[in-house]
């Protein structure tokens, strides 16, 4: 990603077709056009690489609100973070190259065509680190990356889009994916006569972050923690009802001769599995949210490198449901074979154990 | 009209490769309203007629038939839903539910068994608890009893569920004499109020006296039959 193929873009025609989507679609707040590319950045002295977004301040603002937060020195105004002629270095970058802000730095970058410009920059701003592998992000004006860059239309090579309500990208995204697929243009239009769905590439955050393959990491080893649980509660459950079954085989005689029917002393006995799943279960879902709840009340802090972070954990009611239930069916289930082994048992042989 | 009827009944246990005859092919006709007493030493086959009789068992051959039914030809679930509408069962160890009070002791087998509807089991319970004695102790768990109130529960238990017989096997074999003779008699007196059949099996001589009819059982067969016209003397 540090050196993106510049030949990848969206040309000013796609990017109209792709506006008129947008505009059109009452779940998206705001989208915002970039450039993306790699440069050598210099203070006449050193020269380092960076990684440069090259947005419209006002409208990158909207769809990355916390982004002129994360400007701790220089201009800060979400309306107008990087000026024409200005430019925004990471902290990292800043410092080793020694530079404050007001210093003239170059930037220079080779182009689609293979030529390499070169133009000097004012440093305005100095963002903090970012959490995660990179950490190299400066942001010039998309003006001057089209200048840089010698890109004489208004072709844009990504667009960040913010929905009103995050809970719906389940819904917008794959409908957005549709639309823009069906799009003619891009690369396709370049080099394949303009087929739909050919050029325009549209991917979730959780698709282009970092931390996602951690996440599913992370989602991959609680599936694992769950499954060992359930198999705990199974092997636990089993063994309880065992223990209950052969301590009342004087009892399962007594019941079986006084007419009990096999049908209802395998209910009973399923029953009892049931009922111990389900008030443990309920028992330490309540133990597990009053632990939740006293954690948020507690709100424990911890710096995280240059993040203050608070732990306030949560988990979704119905999460909690589900693993109710997976813990009455388990818990059904490890009682059949007991309840089984209880209901067919001769009465007869089951008095002689009284 | 014959309530119990035994033809050629047989029965073997085998434990690996040894065979062992506990009845060697019994005939017995039992009519219906007797207080049948089946004495003999320990061996000799009291409980396993009484299990072919009680439908716990099946012989190895010959046939069993109880209220005009075969028995010894049904399989589980017909012999357990038989069982609970035509016998009651008293044990030698009472088998009380341990985690059941009296009242729910009694209860059970109107509950469980014949699906009794609550008023109409309020009523036979409260009646079958005044009957043997043990109202003031409904609430009580069983081991919070006696050997003599445990066998009386146990009495009240088996007839709660208005059956046709009742068997018992060795019913006094845990009791000293007098709460032994209490027992009898108060069975006895059921036996009288219900009009049902009592058959007890036991090896005491003195409680034996107390049944109408005395089967004498040695080696698997039945070796005397003798009417008791004394019996019943109990108070």
């Amino acid at each position: 990603m540090d050196n993106l193929p510049l030949d990848l873009v969206i040309p000013e025609k796609g990017l109209a077709a792709i506006r008129g989507i947008l505009d059109g679609n009452p779940d998206v707040l705001a989208y915002s056009e970039r450039i993306r590319f790699g440069a050598m950045v210099s203070n006449f002295a050193q020269t380092t690489g960076i990684r440069l977004t090259a947005v419209a301040p006002e409208k990158e603002s909207r769809v990355c609100p916390a982004l002129p937060g994360r400007i701790k020195q220089g201009d800060a105004d979400p309306a107008g973070f990087v000026k024409p002629g200005h430019v925004v270095l990471p902290l990292t970058i800043a410092a080793g190259l020694n530079l404050k802000i007001g210093d003239d730095v170059v930037l220079v970058a080779t182009n689609k065509e293979g030529s390499v410009n070169g133009i000097t920059f004012k440093l305005s701003g100095v963002s903090e680190n970012i959490m995660g592998p990179q950490g190299k992000d400066g942001y010039i004006h998309l003006n001057d990356a089209r200048s840089l860059l010698r890109i004489e239309d208004g072709e844009i090579t990504e667009i960040a889009v913010k929905l009103r309500d995050f809970k719906r990208l389940g819904k917008v995204y794959p409908a957005l994916k549709k639309s823009i697929a069906a799009l003619p243009g891009g690369k396709a239009e370049a080099g394949s006569g303009g087929k739909p769905g050919g050029g325009f590439e549209t991917h979730s955050w959780e698709e282009l972050s970092p931390f996602s393959s951690i996440a599913k990491i992370v989602t991959l080893l609680i599936l694992v923690v769950r499954l060992v649980l359930v198999f705990i509660v199974l092997v636990s459950i089993l063994n309880v009802m065992m223990m209950s079954v052969y301590e009342r085989i004087g009892e399962i005689g007594t019941i079986a001769s006084i007419g009990t029917p096999p049908s209802k002393i395998l209910a009973l006995f399923l029953v009892e599995g049931l009922s111990l799943g389900l008030f443990s279960g309920l028992l330490g879902s309540l133990a597990g949210a009053g632990i939740l709840l006293l954690l948020q009340a507690v709100k424990l802090k911890f710096t995280f490198g240059a993040m203050d972070l608070v732990l306030a954990p949560a988990v979704p009611l119905a999460e909690m449901l589900l693993s109710l239930a997976v813990v009455v069916i388990i818990s059904t289930l490890a009682s059949l074979q007991p309840a089984l082994k209880a209901s067919r048992m001769e009465p007869v042989e089951a008095l002689r154990h009284v | 009209m014959s309530l119990v009827k035994l033809e050629n009944a047989r029965k073997d246990y085998i434990t690996g490769e040894v065979a062992t005859t506990a009845l060697k092919g019994i005939d017995l006709s039992i009519e219906a309203g007797r207080f049948i007493s089946f004495v003999g030493p320990s061996g000799s086959g009291k409980t396993t007629l009484l299990n072919l009789i009680g439908c716990l068992d099946r012989p190895t051959s010959g046939k069993v038939f109880v209220a005009d039914a075969e028995v010894s030809a049904m399989d589980r679930k017909t012999s357990a839903r038989f069982r609970g509408e035509n016998i009651g069962f008293i044990f030698q160890n009472f088998n009380l539910i341990p985690v059941l009070t009296v009242y729910e002791n009694v209860e059970y087998p109107l509950i469980m068994v014949q699906n009794v509807p609550p008023e109409e089991r309020r009523r036979r319970v409260t009646e079958m608890l005044d009957k043997v004695g043990m109202a003031d102790q409904a609430h009580k768990y069983p081991a919070q009893l006696s050997g003599g109130q445990k066998q009386r529960v146990a009495v009240a238990r088996a007839l709660a569920p208005r059956p046709r017989l009742v068997l018992a096997d060795e019913p006094t074999a845990n009791l000293d004499h007098a709460t032994a003779y209490k027992v009898i008699g108060l069975m006895h007196a059921m036996k009288k109020e219900f009009d049902t059949t009592f058959i007890f099996a036991t090896h005491d001589q003195k409680i034996v006296g107390e049944a109408e009819l005395i089967y004498t059982i040695e080696d698997g067969l039945i070796t005397e039959t003798r009417e008791n016209a004394a019996a019943g003397g109990v108070k």
